[in-house]
This record gives C-alpha cells, structure tokens and sequence, in this order.
C-alpha cells in the first residue's frame, strides 16, 4: 500500500480544519460587528 | 485588537507554512514505517493543544462557579470549542496513519476509545451551550466541563495503564522511548507553533464571545425599554 496519499490527506485535512475554523471565527466576528452598527444605527 | 489580529494571523499560519516544511522535508525518514510517520508531526501536537484547551475550560469553568464572571464563562466556551476543533483533528490524523500501519482505520483500544469519549464530552457541552433554555445554562454548562474534564488525564495514562495497540509514549516512556535528536527538533517546533495557533485561535474566539454576549445584552435591554415604552 502506498502510504504517501494517506500522508498528503492528513496535511490537507488538518489545513482545511484550521483554514475553515479561522474563516468562520472572521466571518461571525465581522457579522457581529455589522449588526452592532446597525443597532447604534437605530437608536 | 483589529491591528493586532491582522499581524497575528498571517504570522501564524506562515509559521505553520515553515514547520510544514519541516516536518515534510527536513525532518528523517523514519526506518520502519517510512514517509507516513510525518503524521506524527501534525498528530500529536493537535492532541496536545486540545488536551491544553479542555484544562483551559476546566480552570475558566472552576472560576465561572466561584465568581460568575462573564468573562471566565467566555474563555470555557471559547477554549472547549477551539479544543473540539484540535480533538477533531487528533482524531482524523490517526485513522490515516494507522491505516498503512496497522492494516486497519479504527480499533477499539483504551486510547483511541478514550479520544472518541473526550470528543464526544465536549461536543455534548457546546450543544449543552447552545440549545439548553434557562438562565442556568452556564452554571449546567460548567459543572459539566468539570466532570468532563476527567476523561482528559485518562487519555493521557492510557496507553501507560493499557496494553494497547496505539503506540507507546514517545517520550518519557521508559528506556526505549525517545526520537532521534533530528526528529525531536522538528517536532518541538512543530508542538511550539501549534500552541501559538492553538492561542490564536482561542483569543480570537474569546473576543467573539465576548462581543456576542455584549450584542445579546444590547439587545435585551433595547427590549426592554420598548416594553416600558
């Protein structure tokens, strides 16, 4: 069996795990932030 | 905070770019299991910051129940969900190493059982954070982790207490555990900048926390005043 495609799918796995948990955490913080604008906004 | 994130973050991940390279390039073949044991180098560093993150959310939970403070609740949530992400890597990177190993994806031995418990205890918390209704949702949420936190030093001595067929401690294991001095270079490094994500990860996501629970609080009190209006 060749072991280098299992090597290869654990790096891009972990990457794409970590990448796509970074992008979400950005992507709630920068929501949060539009909606508290919008809040002061309308006060 | 804006400032410090945008340096923060692309100094990470070209840190990890770096110890990548390391740990695919530089470091030793190892004899018996060859290029496959380069797993090693993102396997277990991800098991250690998740077993960091969950004693985190141990001591957050521990002072959440002694002061009620909303900033150790945020830290709890923040840390048992950067945890779940490291655990869920810890967990993906094994099957795929022992698969050319072992012959097979999964078996159930006392580390590997271990793991699944201690994933599955904190997701059961996020989803205890998440949908339980009441004002003793954090209160539940933090004796909770407190239990949960049990299974974690359990994970750690079981392939010491256990005959398994995970591996033997790497280090400090006994008079056959060690790495080569080439190896363990490259692995300290590697363990070094998974920690610093790890960090990042948990003070971007602290900050979130604590920017939700402010917009939540905001949005009561205008509630609030609606009805008195």
């Amino acid at each position: 069996m060749n072991p280098i495609p299992f090597l290869h799918a654990a790096y891009i796995v972990a990457w794409v795990v970590y990448l796509g948990y970074l992008g979400r955490i950005l992507l709630r913080m920068k929501r949060v932030e539009e909606e508290r604008k919008d809040m002061e906004r309308g006060k | 905070m804006k400032k410090l994130a945008y340096i923060s973050i692309p100094l990470t991940l070209a840190l990890l770019a770096f110890t990548s390279y390391l740990a695919l390039a530089v470091a030793p073949t190892e004899r018996t299991m060859g290029d496959v044991q380069r797993i090693f180098y993102y396997h277990v560093p991800s098991g250690w910051v998740a077993g960091l993150c969950f004693f985190l959310n141990f001591v957050a939970s521990a002072i959440y129940l002694w002061k009620r403070s909303a900033a150790s609740d945020a830290l709890a949530a923040a840390s048992a969900e950067v945890g779940v992400v490291f655990c869920t890597v810890l967990l993906i990177t094994g099957p795929l190493w022992a698969r050319p190993v072992w012959g097979i994806w999964w078996t159930w031995d006392a580390r590997l059982t271990t793991t699944l418990v201690l994933w599955l205890i904190y997701v059961s918390y996020l989803v205890l954070r998440r949908f339980a209704a009441g004002g003793q949702t954090q209160v539940l949420a933090a004796a909770f982790a407190i239990f949960g936190f049990a299974d974690v030093p359990i994970v750690y001595m079981s392939i010491r207490w256990f005959r398994t067929q995970h591996p033997s401690p790497v280090m400090g294991g006994g008079e056959n555990s060690g790495l080569d001095p080439a190896m363990l270079h490259v692995f300290l490094i590697n363990l070094a900048a998974f920690t610093v994500l790890g960090i990042l990860f948990v003070w971007l996501r602290y900050k979130l926390q604590m920017q939700e629970q402010a917009l939540e609080s905001a949005h009561a009190q205008a509630a609030l005043k609606g009805v008195s209006q």
